[in-house]
């Protein structure tokens, strides 16, 4: 479907990662046109898409509670050089815990960008447990009979062009009892170190820069 | 040790704390986080996995990495933006998690992670004239968001005025000087 208005873009440095499977599923639904924030070189091209579009969204990983540092680098550096006329904004950012106030903070940092920089800001999602999807379809997700249908209608929001409530997002966490969180962070574990495992590498090895640096004196 | 990593592309905090830091016996090592080459984390997974600890883009980051290591205090100096902080200390703190634990713990009954470094305490210090009250909260969600996933101990500052030594002073004496 192609939608000249809707521009989705995608702001993690995996292409095909969580955060651009969500913009194909928009996509899907009400068309748009994906493109990637580069992760190197100049903005030129993203910054005109943008100020061609009516609706923009972003969607992106969560890296230490927030957005990756290359979106703040553009939504800090370029954006405020180039003029806007109150594109309507709305975010998404998806992150392996599965809770949202650890990733929400991204959201509250793209309302206050879209105040400052001639964006209406038009509402997030948050997606909690994203991580584990690495791209699956949303129909993988742990939580998929609540986090399907909310996810959709946030799609429907961005196709009216209407704001997308956080209801739909705080709806779509998954309250976790105590034992399963437990036997949840044993089995992520387990997965990590049988990672580290196949490559000759234990949990609790020297870390790598401490001994760089005494080698060397 | 200290480790100190300001953004001084709006402040002046290095040359404000210069005189400040002689006070102390202990060791600091600052970094200008605006005169340094950081590249955006790829999220190549390298660190949690074949180079284990070691993040594989070769640039600064590669010198204040051994420094973060040996640090019982991290202090990163910040101007806020949208809520957030910089992207220059942004881009510090995203390849900072090559250090991490890569394992997964419980805490107040959620997942949490852990930093490889022991009792590393994490301060962070935002900067910016007129700041809303909206603002201010969401710089300090962000850092409360980021000891509880870190595990460790720290606290944020807020300084809404013009930089100068009686508010240099008042965080130092805080976090350096004890």
């Amino acid at each position: 479907m192609t939608n000249e208005n809707i521009l989705l873009v995608c702001v993690s440095p995996r292409r095909k990662g969580t955060s651009a499977m969500l913009l194909e599923r928009i996509k899907n639904f009400i068309g748009g046109e994906i493109v990637f924030l580069n992760q190197k070189g100049s903005f030129e091209e993203l910054i005109k898409k943008m100020q061609m579009a009516k609706i923009i969204v972003i969607s992106g990983p969560t890296y230490i509670n927030s957005y990756p540092a290359r979106l703040f680098e553009f939504l800090e550096k370029e954006v405020p050089n180039h003029k806007f006329s109150n594109q309507k904004l709305y975010g998404i950012i998806n992150g392996g815990m599965p809770y949202v106030h650890t990733h929400e903070h991204g959201l509250f940092y793209l309302k206050l960008f879209a105040k400052e920089n001639s964006f209406s800001w038009m509402g997030g999602f948050v997606l909690g447990g994203g991580a584990i999807l690495d791209g699956q379809p949303l129909e993988k997700h742990l939580n998929h009979r609540k986090v399907v249908p909310l996810f959709d209608q946030f799609i429907s929001c961005i196709g009216k062009g209407v704001f997308a409530p956080k209801e739909l997002y705080e709806k779509a966490e998954v309250a976790i009892p105590k034992c399963i969180t437990y036997v949840l962070s044993k089995a992520l574990t387990s997965k990590v170190v049988k990672n580290l495992k196949k490559y000759d590498h234990n949990p609790s090895d020297l870390i790598y820069y401490l001994k760089e640096l005494d080698s060397k004196n | 040790m200290i480790t100190i990593i300001s953004d001084d592309s709006k402040n002046n905090f290095m040359d404000t704390i210069k005189e400040s830091i002689k006070k102390t016996t202990k060791k600091i090592v600052v970094f200008k986080a605006n005169d340094l080459n950081v590249e955006p984390c790829l999220a190549c997974a390298s660190c949690g996995g074949k180079t284990y600890g070691r993040c594989i883009l070769e640039d600064d980051m590669q010198k204040i990495l051994p420094q973060i290591v040996r640090s019982e205090k991290m202090i990163l100096v910040s101007p806020i933006v949208y809520g957030g902080v910089s992207f220059h200390i942004k881009k510090i703190m995203d390849r900072i998690s090559s250090v991490g634990d890569p394992r997964y713990y419980m805490k107040n009954g959620e997942l949490v992670k852990k930093m490889r470094i022991p009792d590393l305490k994490y301060y962070m210090v935002g900067i910016k004239e007129n700041l809303t009250f909206e603002e201010e909260l969401l710089f300090i969600k962000l850092h409360e968001e980021n000891i509880n996933i870190m595990s460790v101990d720290g606290k944020a500052f807020i300084v809404e005025k013009k930089l100068d030594n009686s508010i240099i002073e008042e965080i130092l004496k805080e976090i350096i000087y004890d």
